[in-house]
């Protein structure tokens, strides 16, 4: 996934010369290729990232096109004002990469694990919120962005989960969710986003062959009526998301549901607290429930109590 | 990267009269009810100069592709900016009569969407940073378009300020000016009592610009200031530090915060219409 990112990070840029990257002294390794590649189209803004999405509004006001990149815990959790007056209000076009989304910085603790990134963002208004499941979805997200001229946040989680889709995504509409496994009508539909999406295809594979599953790369825009024929033909739906409960993708199914299509639905995500321990990815996985048997015995208890 | 002309030329013949701007706001406070006259007060000859004798808009267009930026990065002196807009013809009386009505477009502090605002400004230590992106495009472009923003000493608190400093500096930004309105106080009281700012030219200058420091009402002085900045060989961005007094040109205002605060009635308005009249512009 982070290979795509790279790759489409160059592509656009060698195409046109107002694509610029800006780094809160991130990414090292990740940019090696940038840097070779496209060094006038470069800056490393230092460990100031408020400075940084300030000076991309204004880059992107004098006509440029600016990538700007930090792990999410901080891109975009500290800028948040940033990204509401400077850019959102204005509908700059500048596209925020958040790194790191989730539990992926799992041993780091607190500071560098972000679960509430999305719900932070989906409430600006003229903030599109994307998060790809694969390096498929990445590439086509990147590539949106990029033509819609709208500003983006895009999260980026756990990047060596494996692809949940097989062929290039390069006409994939912003706010559409994208089916990664056919179903029947009156199954079960499983709805994931971002690293879940992998989760929800292996479960729905190994236990609910009827069942459907979509990945939603896009949280904002988000196409209503496609939810509504979803809930509408399923019995029951489950979200899937390594964020928070409150606010993410659970949250978004659940509103537009509860008022066109009212359907059980099974919000999947990280409970109101943060992590307690260190460890692997694996492991902060287990500790919030979010590994593959947790969230199967979820479904399971869910489908017999409801 | 484009084929933007290298030097915009000035059209503005307006006048800017320190004078007839203060009436302006003072107009636009008392209809309106509005607060923040202390602020716009303090800012009028910085912004009379740099309309009159700086800033180019080709054709007297405030959204030129080739002007220089003006960021009013202290939002809440937007009364000031209003006024010289106004000697521009970017606004028209129509938009003062209304102003703080209900449906008004001029808002009570910066707003991007008025044309010849360049930055939704208010929460402080924004503008400064939008300002630097302008300044870093004109420079990657190749261009000669100049970026000044217009900072409140109180706002100099906030620290994206310190990081655009930083990066200016490391950047060589010749082509940016940050002015900091100097009068001495923020919203709760004196600086110093504050939060203690010490020798503000000093600080810029420890972070690599050139700065220099003039009485901010002297509009011979700013002018000259402005001119010795861009004339300078270096390639450090540069700071002009205004010496101002917060509601200048009405005597009962000047020094006193209460005037970030309150608004006018029927006789202080009366009065400091009389005071601005009386006063040398």
């Amino acid at each position: 996934m982070r290979a795509a990112f790279s790759d489409t990070l160059v592509r656009l840029a060698k195409a046109d010369p107002n694509v610029l990257l800006l780094t809160g002294d991130h990414g090292y390794a990740l940019f090696d290729d940038f840097r070779r590649e496209c060094p006038a189209q470069y800056i490393n803004a230092g460990i100031a990232e408020q400075n940084m999405v300030g000076m991309a509004a204004g880059l992107a006001r004098t006509g440029f096109r600016p990538f700007v990149y930090g792990l999410s815990a901080f891109i975009p959790v500290r800028v948040l004002e940033q990204i509401k007056l400077d850019i959102a209000h204005d509908h700059l076009p500048v596209i925020l990469i958040g790194d790191g989304a989730g539990f992926v910085y799992s041993h780091l603790g607190t500071s560098h694990q972000s679960t509430e990134d999305m719900a932070c963002t989906r409430a600006i208004p003229d903030l599109s919120v994307y998060s790809p499941a694969d390096r498929f979805e990445v590439s086509a997200c990147m590539a949106l962005a990029y033509q819609t001229k709208v500003p983006v946040y895009l999260r980026m989680g756990k990047s060596d989960r494996g692809d949940v889709h097989t062929h290039d995504l390069s006409q994939v509409k912003a706010g559409q969710l994208l089916q990664v496994k056919a179903g029947q009508a009156g199954a079960i539909s499983l709805i994931a986003t971002g690293a879940l999406v992998r989760t929800a295809l292996d479960i729905a594979q190994a236990s609910y062959p009827e069942a459907s599953v979509w990945s939603a790369p896009f949280i904002k825009p988000m196409d209503s009526q496609q939810v509504i024929t979803i809930c509408a033909q399923s019995r029951a739906v489950m979200v899937l998301e390594e964020h928070s409960v409150l606010g993410g993708l659970g949250s978004v199914i659940t509103e537009i549901a509860s008022e066109f299509a009212p359907v059980r639905i099974l919000r999947v995500g990280v409970q109101d607290r943060f992590s307690q321990h260190c460890g692997t990815y694996e492991y902060l996985l287990k500790e919030h429930g979010l590994d593959r048997p947790a969230v199967e015995q979820r479904i399971r208890d869910f489908l017999i109590a409801n | 990267m484009t084929d933007l002309p290298a030097t915009p030329t000035r059209t503005t013949m307006a006048s800017f009269d320190a004078r007839a701007l203060r009436k302006t706001v003072l107009d636009m406070a008392f209809a309106g009810s509005t607060v923040h006259i202390g602020c716009a007060f303090s800012i009028i000859e910085l912004l009379a100069v740099l309309y009159r004798s700086h800033l180019r808009y080709p054709g007297n267009d405030p959204q030129a592709t080739d002007r220089d930026y003006l960021v009013l990065s202290k939002g809440h002196g937007v009364m000031a900016q209003y006024a010289c807009m106004r000697e521009l013809g970017w606004l028209k009386d129509e938009a003062f009569s209304g102003y703080f009505a209900d449906g008004s477009d001029l808002k009570g502090l910066s707003d991007s969407r008025i044309p010849g605002l360049e930055v939704t400004s208010g929460s402080l230590g924004h503008g400064f940073s939008v300002g630097l992106g302008m300044a870093m495009g004109a420079k990657l472009r190749g261009t000669d378009q100049k970026t000044y923003a217009l900072v409140g000493d109180g706002e100099i608190n906030e620290g994206p300020i310190w990081e655009g400093a930083l990066f200016a500096a490391h950047h060589e930004l010749k082509n940016f000016i940050v002015i900091v309105d100097e009068n001495g106080f923020q919203a709760m009281g004196r600086t110093q009592d504050v939060l203690r700012l010490g020798a503000i030219q000093s600080k810029f200058e420890s972070f690599g610009f050139e700065a220099r420091t003039i009485d901010g009402h002297d509009e011979a002085a700013i002018d000259h200031a402005i001119e010795q900045l861009w004339a300078s060989s270096s390639t450090a961005p540069k700071a002009l530090i205004a010496k101002t007094v917060k509601g200048k040109g009405v005597p009962f205002m000047e020094h006193n915060n209460i005037w970030h605060y309150t608004r006018l009635n029927q006789e202080t308005y009366a009065q400091a219409l009389a005071a601005v009249a009386g006063s040398a512009s």
